[in-house]
């Protein structure tokens, strides 16, 4: 059960909260704050799991809460889901680690996939810590990026990315359900990317291998990789050998 | 004339030596030789000097004219683009609204939906501000938005696709001017047939220009539409002029199968400032 607290000087906007959130399984508000000071007593008193927090209230802006929760020593550090009107703080919220950031007015469903998003962090940090530090990338890769996409932000974990197509100077990422156009450049991108997981299988195309189901010659000697949900994704000659290499280790 | 002649009496009466060679005469004598011999040069450099001095005076104030005019045709054109801008934002807002007024009822989960996008649409507009020409990548995302909102209202009976050659994303063309062409579509065709329709919008080269064309299935050019469909269009259309002179076109053709096509071409430009975007990565 996540436990939850309602951080927003605004009634209605925490009524609305309550209310979906109640629909919700699996998470509990355990306490409603105004102010800034009202969050910190909640917090220190409840240890929840997630904070949804408002980022203008009286006292303290919540960019300096989130901050200040973070640096908290002895309890556990709650996760924090900024709820605001302003799409300014954006990049400032995911530098703080903010999990996500919905825009006022939200949607019931875009409120759900950001308890997701908090679900999978939730269940990353209570793995045994041997296990994610093992990896031999952890900190040289970007885990998650963040954008704007149709008037929204998207704070987007790596490991839902399907794959990325090339189209001059945008990059198109594809996730289970969306579509993002995003100005900047496969090499950079690239960059960003943890080799192990994100392939380039084509000049223009990268695919994530969590969601290649196999590789496939075609009647006429082209390859395909095709995913698990069915799309078949071109792949040039050059990238094979390293594509088998890399599903047979995993 | 009487310039030239009183500036000449000056002349002898300065220097009582001339005309050199000859012999001493009186004033009036020494006058009437140099009248007779420097008169018409004098005309002519006066005449010129005159008509020279004038001219250049002249022409300032031709500049200086056409320069105001100048300024006040571009206050204008800005003025007309905002005015045009207006007259199509609260009717799409209101409409808009209407439409969650009556979601709220009959589906709020669909009125919350449309409300959120509807709010996507006005940040987005509301942070465009003045600015007249945008990247295409920008004007579809705001009609991805819009059309997402059409899907509402019409159940997903209306596919919709958008193809824009990728070379293309920083092209540039002038704010909102899709959605009228979008909204003419819905109103005029698609909305008046009971199968699935399908509207497609698709931008791509042509030499140095770019077209845009949205084209749906339906009921084709009907002749009572010319009058209602107008005002969206005739809005367009002004606008196109106004941004582009005689370097643009619009047109609507009917292709078989009762499928109207708008095209619009406008001359090919791209943003030139690298735009800050918000992206950013980040170890969780």
């Amino acid at each position: 059960m996540i436990h939850a607290v309602i951080a927003d000087d605004e009634a209605l906007a925490r009524a609305k909260l309550r209310q979906l959130l109640q629909e919700e399984r699996g998470i509990e508000i355990v306490g409603e704050a105004t102010n800034a000071d009202e969050t910190f007593t909640l917090v220190r008193a409840m240890k929840p799991h997630l904070v949804f927090l408002d980022i203008h209230m009286p006292g303290m802006d919540g960019l300096d809460i989130a901050a200040e929760l973070s640096q908290s020593k002895g309890s556990p550090v709650p996760h924090i889901v900024f709820t605001t009107a302003h799409d300014q703080y954006a990049l400032r919220a995911f530098e703080v680690h903010a999990v996500d950031y919905l825009l006022k007015p939200f949607t019931h469903e875009r409120l759900i996939s950001a308890i997701e998003h908090v679900r999978k962090q939730i269940s990353v940090d209570s793995q045994p810590t041997g296990i994610s530090t093992s990896s031999t990338n952890t900190g040289r890769y970007a885990t998650r990026i963040v954008f704007k996409s149709r008037g929204r932000i998207v704070f987007l974990p790596m490991s839902d990315i399907r794959w990325i197509s090339a189209e001059e100077n945008y990059v198109r990422i594809r996730t289970a359900s969306e579509m993002h156009l995003l100005r900047e450049t496969m090499a950079r991108l690239q960059e960003k990317l943890d080799p192990d997981v994100f392939l380039r299988i084509h000049r223009s195309s990268i695919v994530n291998l969590q969601y290649v189901k196999e590789v496939r010659t075609e009647p006429d000697g082209e390859y395909s990789v095709v995913l698990l949900n069915g799309e078949k994704l071109g792949m040039s000659r050059t990238y094979r050998a390293r594509i088998t290499d890399l599903l047979m280790k995993s | 004339m009487l310039c030239c002649i009183f500036e000449e009496m000056i002349w002898v009466a300065c220097f009582p030596h001339l005309p050199l060679n000859k012999p001493r005469m009186p004033y009036w004598q020494r006058l009437w030789f140099n009248l007779d011999a420097e008169l018409v040069d004098n005309l002519v450099i006066f005449w010129c000097t005159l008509a020279l001095f004038r001219g250049i005076g002249y022409y300032q104030q031709l500049r200086e004219k056409e320069e105001a005019a100048a300024e006040l045709r571009a206050q204008l054109a800005h003025a007309h683009v905002r005015a045009l801008r207006m007259q199509l934002n609260p009717h799409f807002l209101f409409n808009t609204m209407n439409s969650i007024s009556s979601l709220i009822r009959i589906d709020p989960m669909a009125a919350d939906a449309m409300l959120e996008q509807l709010s996507s649409l006005l940040r987005m507009t509301l942070q465009r501000g003045e600015v007249q020409l945008i990247p295409i990548s920008e004007e579809m995302q705001f009609t991805e938005l819009y059309l997402a909102m059409q899907n509402l209202r019409f159940a997903g009976r209306i596919s919709q696709e958008i193809s824009v050659d990728p070379e293309l994303h920083d092209a540039l063309v002038p704010t909102m001017i899709l959605q009228p062409l979008i909204e003419n579509a819905y109103c005029h065709g698609l909305s008046r047939i009971q199968h699935e329709g399908l509207l497609t919008i698709a931008a791509r080269r042509e030499g140095s220009k770019l077209q845009v064309r949205v084209s749906n299935s339906g009921v084709g050019l009907l002749p009572e539409d010319g009058t209602r469909a107008g005002v969206g269009l005739a809005n367009v259309q002004r606008r196109l002029r106004l941004h582009y002179g005689d370097e643009q076109s619009l047109s609507i053709d009917e292709l078989p199968d009762r499928i109207v096509r708008v095209t619009i071409t406008l001359p090919l430009s791209f943003r030139e400032s690298e735009v800050a975007t918000l992206t950013g990565y980040g170890v969780a």
